[in-house]
């Protein structure tokens, strides 16, 4: 069952309304009282001298486009024909088990393995493993901590920045501003072997934010953490793709992409099964919405009445309550419950049973998400 | 430029560790400091005399192997303190007088003079050292007796009339010098020998085990990374090169300048020590990387890295010098880079050489440092992009 509150699926860039104020905090860091920074903060703060920063105006059309991506190794197709595409402030989500190809296919879409056939393009750019200029459109989180455990977070995020092509200058600004949204300014001396995972955890994400990406591009960035760390890196999420970051977000976890995901592709076996809106996802395996409504009174004439409605498709008693299947729960609710007060029940509990993710994963591919 | 900022990176990884320290700075000095003690030539040979006084010619005996250049006398009064000292290493070797020396000489019978020394190649030089001096008494006596036998004069007589010629008489005398004609110098400081071994040892031994840190950068999923931001796998390769070459000359250079202050090693002709050095450390530099290339785990590579770190020093003669290894082994021996350093080393510190005369062993250990950084990009490319 669930009720989270979905976000507008667009391709547009999101507005400013979207923005969730971050306040990382995990309960072994209970004592910092100044990291409720907003993630955007640093995003906003235009770093002069930045070389080959992808600062300015978002490329027209889409930021990342994948065409027919293939790639084997071996005898294993581990990738056959992805094609998928992001826009501007849009949060893609890969979803599927593990070994379905979302770490093969978001290794294509960075640079970081050459596709067998397919091509995909970065910002307007072609991208290769060889495409170094194209890369300066990417962030990249990968799912390993793959920090210096040896090294303090500041000395970490300053290699990275100057690997991105910040100069000194702007490279240790751009340090203290991602430090500051990951919550680790106080911390920023310390080698990183000494924190907490979900503290890793950010400076991993921090460092794929130093130069500003057009394209963010995050592997299962929430495995191994704990729930606080994972909220805020959700909510971190949320607050880049409102400010116009094009996101590709690699997931087993159902809930993360219902959240996060303006659309959403769901891989196994290589293969992108179906890709769309939740909504649409839905949809395409007709799965109804369940409503039961329980109380006390006239139970027949309350399913009789609400059976007259036109989005109802079927009404009937069972187990002391009115069943009913909707074609959208939400926005028939309202009427559902005027209906059945009028015709003379005494409405003391509704549930509502919309299909998820779960359900379309499981009808598509004939096995659940965790298998 | 980002091939500076990986390099600085690793050279600030290995500074971060406390116990690197030790192993680059203390355990060579250590080291260098022991091995100069127990091993090491001191300026002059020591050599304890006992019977110094049994007589006229004994005393001159003595006398003239004092006047020596490379010898140092040490009188002892027992037999047991002489055996002692020699045992103890106070001195290189023993000479014991024995009693009636001299009547016996006059009386023209022969004597035998006890020699005793430490198994060193300095106790063998003092003793030829020692050898000539007896053979020049004996001349000088044998000179003394034809006098004595035909002018019927006494000995004493005799043997002045002797000494008066011999000092008068012309000498062979023989001059040492290098093939090519150059001065050949027959003696290094004590620590020389010492110090010019054990930076090849360490420098090796120290770049081969930095393959950790090349293993790690791609277990830990950082390689992957960086060649995720715009920086090619040919700019991570040449950082990955001079960060390993930035260790291997720091170690060199902690060791000679270490060496110099707290020692005073003389490390020879400035161009040619450092020619040798840079490209020791080159083959140092693609050693590491194959190594690091080529292994999956730290663990796998650690005692690959000690072998081969503490084996090719000890064949190629940086545990015992390559003028005590038979032929074959020393002909053995030149398939490590070690064997060729150490022997310009030699041409630099014990012969006086320079850049020219060590350009052979220069140009083999560039050779050998072109084989390994080829082999080294080669393999570390392949590993970084599979």
């Amino acid at each position: 069952m669930v009720a989270l509150p979905l976000r507008p699926a667009t391709t547009a860039q999101a507005s400013s309304e979207n923005y969730v104020p971050c306040a990382w905090r995990s309960p072994d860091e209970a004592d910092m009282s100044a990291w409720e920074v907003s993630p955007m903060a640093a995003l906003r703060t235009v770093d002069a001298g930045v070389k080959g920063a992808p600062v300015g105006p978002l490329v027209h059309g889409p930021v990342l486009e994948c065409r027919e991506l293939h790639k084997r190794f071996g005898d294993v197709e581990a990738v056959h024909g992805v094609s998928l595409q992001i826009a501007a402030g849009e949060t893609y989500g890969l979803l599927g088990p593990n070994g379905a190809g979302k770490t093969t296919t978001i290794s294509m879409a960075c640079g970081l393995l050459e596709a067998d056939r397919g091509e995909v393009i970065v910002a307007g750019r072609p991208l290769t493993t060889r495409s170094v200029a194209a890369k300066a459109a990417i962030g990249y989180v990968p799912q390993e901590l793959a920090i210096y455990p040896d090294l303090s977070a500041r000395e970490n995020l300053r290699f990275f920045a100057r690997l991105y092509g910040l100069s000194a200058a702007a490279a240790n600004a751009r340090v203290e501003e991602v430090l500051a949204v990951i919550g680790l300014a106080e911390r920023a001396r310390e080698p990183t072997k000494n924190f907490s995972g979900g503290m890793q955890r950010r400076l991993n994400i921090g460092i794929g934010l130093l130069h500003r990406p057009q394209l963010l591009i995050l592997d299962e960035p929430t495995v191994g953490v704990d729930p606080q760390s994972r909220n805020a890196i959700l909510e971190s999420v949320e607050a880049l793709s409102a400010e116009g970051m094009a996101v590709l977000y690699t997931t087993h976890y159902m809930e993360e992409a219902e959240r996060l995901c303006d659309r959403i592709g769901i891989v196994d076996l290589g293969e992108l099964k179906a890709e769309g809106t939740r909504a649409e996802l839905v949809a395409l395996v007709g799965e109804h919405d369940r409503v039961t409504l329980e109380g006390t009174g006239d139970l027949e004439a309350a399913a009789r009445a609400c059976k007259s409605l036109s989005s109802v498709r079927a009404a009937s008693v069972q187990d002391g309550g009115v069943q009913l299947i909707v074609d959208s729960a939400r926005s028939v609710l309202p009427e559902l419950l005027r209906t059945a007060t009028d015709a003379g029940l005494a409405v003391s509990a509704v549930e509502v049973d919309e299909p998820d993710l779960e359900t379309v994963f499981l009808h598509l591919t004939g096995k659940a998400l965790r298998d | 430029m980002k091939v500076v900022t990986i390099a600085t990176t690793d050279l600030r990884r290995l500074l971060h560790w406390r116990a690197n320290i030790f192993f680059l700075f203390v355990l060579p000095m250590l080291l260098i400091l022991l091995l100069g003690a127990a091993f090491g030539a001191s300026e002059k040979a020591r050599i304890g005399v006992l019977g110094a006084n049994e007589g006229r010619l004994a005393r001159q005996f003595v006398a003239a192997l004092g006047a020596r250049p490379s010898t140092e006398l040490h009188r002892y009064t027992s037999a047991d303190a002489l055996q002692q000292a020699v045992a103890r290493g106070r001195v290189d070797a023993g000479l014991e007088f024995p009693a009636g020396y001299d009547a016996r000489l006059q009386q023209g019978r022969g004597v035998t003079i006890g020699y005793f020394a430490r198994p060193n190649s300095v106790a063998q030089q003092l003793r030829a050292t020692v050898q000539s001096v007896a053979a020049e008494q004996s001349r000088t006596l044998a000179a003394a007796q034809v006098i004595q036998r035909d002018l019927k004069a006494s000995f004493a007589s005799a043997l002045a009339r002797a000494q008066a010629a011999a000092a008068t008489t012309p000498r062979v005398l023989v001059q040492l010098s290098a093939p090519d004609g150059s001065a050949y110098r027959t003696t290094a400081g004590r620590f020389d020998s010492g110090a010019s071994t054990q930076v090849l040892l360490f420098v090796f031994l120290n770049s081969l085990s930095g393959a950790a840190f090349l293993i790690e950068t791609r277990r830990l999923g950082i390689a992957r990374r960086i060649l995720s931001t715009p920086t090619s796998t040919g700019t991570l390769v040449a950082g990955q090169l001079l960060g390993r070459l930035a260790v291997a000359l720091l170690q060199a250079l902690i060791i000679v300048l270490g060496s110099l202050l707290f020692f005073g090693v003389n490390w020879g002709e400035p161009l040619g020590t450092a020619a040798v050095l840079v490209s020791f450390c080159l083959v140092g530099t693609g050693a590491a990387v194959l190594l690091g290339s080529l292994f999956a785990s730290e663990q796998q590579a650690g005692p690959v890295a000690l072998l081969l770190g503490l084996g090719l020093a000890a064949l190629g003669g940086s545990m015992a010098p390559l003028e005590v290894f038979p032929n074959t082994a020393r002909t053995i021996a030149h398939v490590t880079p070690h064997a060729w350093a150490n022997e310009a080393f030699s041409k630099l510190l014990k012969h006086g050489g320079d850049l020219v005369t060590v350009l052979p062993q220069v140009g083999v250990l560039l050779a050998f440092a072109a084989v390994a950084v080829t082999a080294a990009v080669w393999r570390l490319r392949h590993s970084l992009t599979v």
